[in-house]
């Protein structure tokens, strides 16, 4: 009996033993391999840099006719990127007013001058945030054994935000002229010598765009599965042409569509969104329909140093469909003025303002418009957009008057009510919502306002939904259930009350 | 006379205008400009005075060649003054500045022009290897600095002057852009170009350019060696004559040249040499046995010499085989040179060792005071009967039947 319980003390100890041996020699191992993990021999010489375009301001380089060494591709690439990255540093040590990679773009000389400024702006607490829009870079002179180049750049459009204090102070806008000499130094283009030749205040003319023939009566459209994702996976050209019908057979002659800017791409334009683009402006066009297209849904960033990015991804869009027959007018950006707390009411307009320049610069055609939140911001940039647009989900007794106010400031320019309706949630959430009854009556009752004071309308919205991206309204219940069901149609397809009232006739 | 007269006028017009168009910016404002003038001189001490109004005075934006920034005002009895900082006033450029004040724009501009001084030449030199003949080139960059480190206006003249061999030479180039540049061209002669420029009595430092020969022409060689016997130990040295350009220029040193021999069986052998003052020599040791060696020297794919043709004597006749200790020691030799001196040591023989018609072994050994001697192992090889062949300079000699025990 002893050797036999023996005999299991020594069992366990073994087995205790073992088991102990195990899990430290798994420890040390498990710290071991976590050691060798990510040091990859091949990222040890950063040999693999993967660039992603910070910085993309247009870049018109004028006919090469440079004195000395006749210049291929690959240099001028070289002394562009250089060059770019360059203000790019800058603009981003100004902004901070630290030194961080100055010395990559700069001679030891030229830097001096940067670090000055930087020095002289920290000590009054003068911050710059600015970028350039546009450069016209001219070789001048290419030296013979390819380490020297001067550039004269002209016509440089630059914005500036000037904060003093953290307050801003002044925003303007310059076009400059820039003579440079540049250094390649260990592979790098440098500046050696950077000289204004001529500054000014740029004021970009805005043409008004004629807007007499345009009279939307129409609709804020998504699809009813896919709300928030049009040109997503799910993406039906069928289903559009259905529901494009409905809403011309419903009397409503256009729809507003949404591009949302990180889905299609940011800077760089992702190919197939744009294809699906074209085929809902196809299908739209073969309904009958015109499109106003809204651009940077979701994007809230709107610091100067992104600007360059947003350029570009507005550019590609209205320069790849501004001959479209479908498209009727540009809506810069959706609800804005819901970003004036949170981003700056003055960095919200400057970036409005600039990009309002942009797309006429692109499409001279199609009026520009801004989808405000409410009626009381219609007054802004009212001197830029040619349609003004507002959105109203408030008490509908103050809508005449509030119209009267935004007539009286802006007598001549066509107004649209850009988005409107009602709930018809009534539920757990919210016990005592409107019923579908009350939404008909409220659709009766706008469309007599809107034909009282001739305006042009886009209701909200064609669909019930199911779902809601948790970016349209948060996650909270109540705020989800609200906004599943503001359609003229329900989640089974069947027409509610307020249908009747989708269109004035 | 002239020109300068147009400049004058061009400058007197663009001074009144500017003036014109500061008093128009500020004829409507309750600040009025006092001092504004339209150009500075970098360096000096430059404040933008204004008449005092009520309320209190504006911030003044500026924005010059490196960057912008904000001042705030000094107030001086009637007149309010922005007293620029230097990162400001030391460089040239156009200066924009704005008065932040509510209502009324009061804004203007003016040039920073550099001091006419020269306090630096930054000179830029390439390529610093150039082909003599004529048409190949370098180029000499000047960026003429002030003591602020501006580069000058243009057509500020500046002297780059440059001599080569006898010949000292001097021209006025004209800064555009900047810069002034101008390309030296190299002449038929090879050698060493000193290069150096000046503007408005400042000298830059001394350079140097290298004006290498242009591509080598065909040349000839030729060979040397103590004797022509094929005795596997001596050496034979080729040389080429002076390599040169089609200018007569030596090329570099250490041009790589090629030598190739043919030997008879069509085989070729290979050595290199790379020229010191246009020469290259090349070394190869004696045959051991009787060769015609066909030599040729070239430098790749540019130029060639012509052949020369070497004939190497037989000098062993033939040599004697003893076996003893069992058979198991076979001494070759004495093999003897073309005065009946031993030979050098060095020269190979080869022992080819064959059982039953299978080829066991080679066993490749080197002479040693004439002699050669293998030593076939016990353990190795077994008692009993084998075959050899032993190969020596050229010469091939086969026994039957031996038997080691």
């Amino acid at each position: 009996m002893v050797g036999f319980s023996r005999n299991i003390l020594r069992t366990a100890l073994i087995a205790s033993y073992i088991g102990i041996i195990a899990l430290i020699v798994s420890g040390v191992s498990a710290l071991f391999s976590y050691l060798n993990t990510g040091a990859d021999r091949s990222s040890m010489l950063h040999t693999e840099i993967k660039k992603a375009d910070q910085y993309i301001p247009t870049v018109q380089w004028a006919p090469i006719t440079n004195e000395g060494r006749p210049i291929d591709e690959e240099n001028l690439n070289g002394i562009e990127n250089d060059y770019l990255d360059a203000w790019y540093v800058m603009q981003v040590a100004y902004k901070t007013n630290t030194t961080a990679g100055i010395e990559d773009y700069f001679t030891d000389n030229a830097r001096e001058n940067i670090y000055k400024f930087i020095a002289l702006n920290k000590e009054a607490k003068i911050n710059i945030e600015s970028t350039t829009l546009a450069h016209h870079p001219t070789l001048e002179f290419f030296s013979e054994d390819g380490q020297l180049a001067v550039v004269t750049d002209r016509g440089v459009v630059e914005y500036k935000s000037v904060y003093k204090d953290g307050i801003s102070i002044l925003k303007t806008k310059e076009v400059a002229d820039y003579k440079i000499v540049l250094l390649l130094e260990d592979g790098f283009w440098r500046i050696r010598h950077f000289v204004k030749e001529e500054v000014e205040a740029y004021h970009p003319e805005t043409i008004a765009i004629n807007t007499d023939t345009i009279n939307l009566k129409g609709i804020n459209y998504y699809p009813q599965e896919t709300p928030w994702d049009m040109f997503g996976d799910r993406f039906d050209k069928d289903l559009l042409l259905k529901d494009f019908m409905l809403i011309k057979e419903a009397g409503l002659n256009s729809i507003r569509i949404f591009i949302q800017y990180n889905d299609f791409g940011k800077a760089e334009v992702n190919p197939d969104k744009l294809a699906k683009l074209k085929i809902a402006l196809d299908a739209a066009e073969e309904t009958r329909l015109k499109v106003v297209v809204t651009l940077f849904d979701f994007y809230g960033d709107y610091s100067v140093l992104d600007w360059t990015l947003n350029e570009r991804h507005a550019e590609k869009i209205v320069s790849t469909f501004k001959d479209h027959k479908a498209i009727i007018a540009w809506d810069i950006k959706n609800e804005p003025n819901l970003d004036f707390e949170n981003r700056g009411e003055e960095n919200v307009i400057a970036w409005l303002d600039n990009m309002i320049d942009l797309v006429k610069s692109v499409d001279s055609i199609h009026p520009v418009t801004i989808g405000w939140s409410n009626i009381e911001s219609g007054t802004i940039l009212k001197d830029k957009v040619d349609i003004i647009s507002f959105h109203y989900y408030e008490n509908l007794e103050d809508l005449d008057a509030s119209i009267a106010v935004l007539k009286a400031a802006i007598p001549n320019k066509p107004i649209v009510l850009q988005e409107f309706g009602i709930s018809n949630y009534s539920g757990f959430w919210k016990p005592f919502g409107s019923s579908e009854e009350d939404q008909a009556n409220y659709h009766q009752k706008i469309q007599e306002i809107i034909a009282a004071n001739g305006l042009q309308f886009m209701s909200w919205t064609l669909y019930d939904f199911t779902e809601i991206p948790k970016e349209v309204v948060g996650r909270l219940p109540w705020r989800k259930e609200t906004q599943k069901h503001f359609g003229f149609i329900n989640k089974h397809g069947e027409r509610k009350a307020s249908y009747k009232y989708i269109s004035t006739q | 006379m002239k020109k300068k007269l147009t400049y004058l006028l061009l400058s007197v017009l663009i001074l009144i205008s500017c003036l014109v168009l500061a008093q128009m910016s500020t004829s409507n404002s309750y600040m009025n400009g006092l001092n504004l003038e339209a150009t500075y001189e970098v360096g000096s001490d430059i404040v933008l005075k204004f008449s005092k109004v009520a309320g209190e005075s504006p911030l003044i934006y500026l924005t010059s060649s490196y960057g912008s920034t904000v001042l705030s005002p000094e107030e001086k009895d009637n007149e309010i003054w922005y007293r620029l900082p230097s990162n400001i006033s030391d460089k040239i450029g156009v200066v924009r500045w704005k008065c932040l004040s509510e209502g009324d724009e009061l804004t203007g501009k003016f040039t920073l022009e550099p001091i006419n001084t020269v306090a630096s030449l930054e000179t830029y030199i390439g390529p610093p290897s150039i082909e003599a003949g004529g048409t190949d080139y370098t180029m000499m960059v000047v960026i003429p600095t002030d003591s602020l480190d501006n580069p000058l206006p243009q057509n500020t003249l500046v002297n780059v002057q440059h001599q080569f061999l006898e010949v000292e030479e001097s021209e006025e180039v004209a800064t555009k852009h900047l810069i002034a540049f101008q390309n030296l061209y190299s002449k038929r002669e090879s050698g060493r170009m000193l290069v150096s420029s000046s503007c408005l009595g400042e000298d830059s430092k001394e350079f140097s350019i290298n004006v290498a020969a242009a591509i080598p022409v065909d040349f000839s060689i030729s060979a040397h060696r103590p004797h022509h016997y094929a005795d596997g130990n001596q050496i034979t040295t080729f040389s080429t004559s002076i390599i040169r350009d089609k200018h007569d220029n030596v090329v570099s040193d250490g041009t790589y040249v090629n030598f190739l021999i043919a030997n008879a069986d069509g085989n070729t052998l290979s050595s290199s040499g790379t020229t010191l003052s246009g020469i290259a020599t090349a070394k190869m040791i004696h045959p051991e046995k009787a060769e015609t060696w066909r030599v040729t020297a070239m430098i790749d794919g540019i130029a060639e010499s012509n052949s020369v043709v070497l004939d190497y004597e037989q000098v062993i006749e033939d040599f004697e085989l003893t076996f003893s200790d069992h058979n198991r020691a076979l001494t070759v030799g004495p093999l003897q040179s073309f005065m009946g001196q031993m030979i050098p040591d060095g020269l190979q023989v080869k022992l080819f060792i064959y059982k039953d018609d299978q080829l066991l072994e080679i066993i490749p050994k080197t002479s040693v005071e004439g002699y050669v001697i293998f030593y076939l192992e016990e353990d190795i090889y077994k008692n009993g009967d084998y075959r050899f062949q032993i190969q020596a300079a050229g010469m091939d000699k086969k026994i039957d039947n031996i038997k080691l025990w």
